[in-house]
């Protein structure tokens, strides 16, 4: 039972996911599904942080570990879901969306995204990052009257189901060279022989880092996140964009630095290829967006390149820089995205934020905030985190690499500046948007609030980042 | 490669009993054919339409609620085996399995996935 312990803050979120599915017939009308998901993800996040105080320890047979690492993505996945529900309040009041079903996946997926970041084998891993994608696939599709959404769905179950399979072909790989999927076990097999020797292994590194790619949607696997985030409602795109990224990333680091650190250079080469063509892919692709969703999803390419920098290194320290860069975009993407929701129709276009500085002269500023932060001007914490990740990838050596993303850095502020010039300088085109609910006023406000004291103190994070 | 032989011989064991079922039945047995036996066998629905034809979304429903229970059976059977080892823990975690799964099912029965019409 004490094994069962460790996952305190996982089982608080299941038991809310099955009461909401229970009762769900009942509920449909009332606020009992959004208000109950926020205070487990609450709960969920005081939990991740109460248990870690009895010290690091495994459980399950070394499957599932607890240590600073899991319990610091794990808090990041309930902020994720608990500004996820505040920021769907109104959009579920115009669609057709059954509200405990959409919550009780909210929760679910949430729940994959927290197993999945203490997973300590291949084995775990696969199958909570399968429930956090299945449900996302659902979440995807959950506007079921909508062409577009059922066709966004559609695209990235196909998608996700290739990168499912590269990634368990990766794993039956890793388990015919070891013998184990443990990752104490791998580490402890591949010390024998020497780095780079063993041909199968080096397919099995590959196969593993394109599955876990496709989750963060680094280039080459990417295709699927424009179409999937253009088609979800824009709540269930923040939450893939903020959530299930932080949870690839964090996955990511756990592999290359627990378990297959002896191949370090064959992961930081293929790291540093992703990364790299994230980074000018995404920013060049995003030039050329009308779609506010589309735009945020290359902009979310192009952070999952940024914060793959910080992996290269291999090293405790540059996996703590991508812990932080995790933090850091997770709240300033959620912000941007919230942005779009309170914007409702009109957020949604290009278009819609000529003028908006003299129409709504708030949410002008707070999506000036946001962008400044995904561009990465000081002083917001989006400076701050490029900064950890763009010293850690010079540290290692790659300057090449670190002058590219100083430089792409630059083209993708054209985008995002783009819209600034259109709330700023423009003249109002449409009519002032509605005022939008408190939640997503409340939601907006924790946002750029991280974003801000992440930015004057850049520091404050660090004692929480502890890698592996 | 001693280990495989075993599977090796089940292979050829099972493609001959296989074989020998087909080719037997054919050139020994008694073919007397109507147009109702030609038909290929499929319960449920029509054996013959085009694929553009509309498929009763209630069958996929049913699809889904077998897999509810086949995977209940595909947990309790090996459980069943070692249920005496398990002892009482085993026996409590079975349960809430099978906990969990029903409220799946009980989900779809409160939504209306029972209902026929």
């Amino acid at each position: 039972m004490s094994d069962l312990a460790l996952l305190i803050p996982e089982l608080i979120l299941v038991v809310m996911a099955v009461g909401l599915i229970l009762v769900a017939r009942r509920i449909q009308r009332t606020p009992v599904a959004p208000v109950g998901t926020v205070f487990a993800a609450m709960a969920a996040a005081l939990a991740s942080g109460w248990v870690l105080s009895w010290g690091s320890k495994t459980g399950f047979g070394g499957m599932i570990i607890l240590d600073g690492y899991s319990q610091f993505f794990k808090i990041l996945s309930a902020a994720t879901l608990a500004l996820a529900v505040l920021l769907s309040v109104r959009s579920l009041d115009g669609e057709q969306v059954p509200r405990a079903e959409y919550h009780a996946l909210l929760l679910l997926a949430t729940t994959g995204m927290m197993l999945a970041v203490s997973a300590h084998d291949l084995l775990p891993l696969y199958l909570s990052l399968e429930t956090m994608t299945l449900c996302s696939y659902i979440l995807v599709g959950i506007r079921v009257e909508r062409p577009s959404s059922n066709e966004a769905a559609i695209k990235y179950f196909l998608l996700g189901s290739f990168a499912s399979a590269l990634l368990i072909y990766g794993i039956s790989l890793t388990y015919g060279v070891t013998g184990t999927t443990d990752f104490a076990g791998i580490t402890a097999a591949l010390s024998g022989h020497g780095p780079g020797t063993n041909l199968l292994l080096l397919v099995a590194i590959g196969l593993v880092s394109a599955g876990l790619a496709f989750k963060i949607a680094a280039v080459p696997l990417h295709a699927w996140a424009p179409d999937a985030y253009q088609g979800a409602s824009a709540p269930v795109a923040a939450f893939l964009a903020a959530g299930s990224k932080a949870v690839g990333l964090a996955a990511l680091g756990r592999v290359c630095l627990a378990a297959y650190s002896s191949e370090g250079h064959v992961l930081s080469a293929v790291l540093a290829w992703l990364a790299g063509l994230s980074i000018v892919v995404g920013s060049i692709i995003a030039l050329s967006q009308t779609d506010m969703k589309r735009l945020l999803a290359y902009s979310s390419i192009t952070h999952a390149g940024y914060a793959l920098l910080g992996l290269i290194a291999g090293t405790p320290d540059g996996a703590s820089a991508t812990m932080t860069y995790a933090f850091f975009y997770v709240f300033m993407t959620l912000g941007a995205f919230g942005v779009v929701i309170a914007l409702g129709e009109r957020g949604e276009k290009l278009d819609g934020y000529r003028g908006l500085a003299a129409q709504r002269p708030g949410t002008a500023v707070l999506m000036l905030v946001f962008l400044m932060s995904l561009i990465g001007i000081p002083p917001t914490a989006g400076f701050a985190a490029k900064f950890v990740v763009i010293l850690s990838v010079v540290r290692s050596g790659h300057m090449a690499l670190a002058v590219l993303a100083v430089v792409c850095s630059v083209v993708s502020a054209f985008f995002y500046m783009r819209v600034a010039v259109f709330m700023y300088m423009n003249e109002p085109q449409e009519s002032p948007p509605a005022r939008f609910p408190v939640a997503v006023f409340a939601a907006l406000a924790v946002a750029a609030l991280v974003t801000v004291i992440g930015g004057i103190s850049p520091g404050s994070l660090a004692p929480w980042a502890v890698s592996p | 490669m001693n280990e495989y032989i075993g599977i090796a011989v089940s292979f050829v064991l099972a493609a001959g009993i296989a074989g020998a079922t087909v080719v037997l039945g054919s050139t020994l047995g008694k073919k007397n054919p109507t147009s109702e036996k030609l038909a290929p066998f499929e319960c449920g629905k029509d054996p013959f339409s085009l694929p553009k034809g509309r498929f009763a979304i209630k069958f996929y429903l049913v699809g889904i609620l077998f897999i509810l229970f086949d995977v209940e059976l595909v947990f309790l059977y090996p459980w069943a085996v070692v249920y005496r080892a398990l002892g009482i823990s085993g026996l409590i975690e079975i349960g809430l399995f099978l906990g969990i799964l029903m409220v799946g099912f009980v989900y779809a029965w409160d939504n209306g996935a029972l209902n026929w019409e």
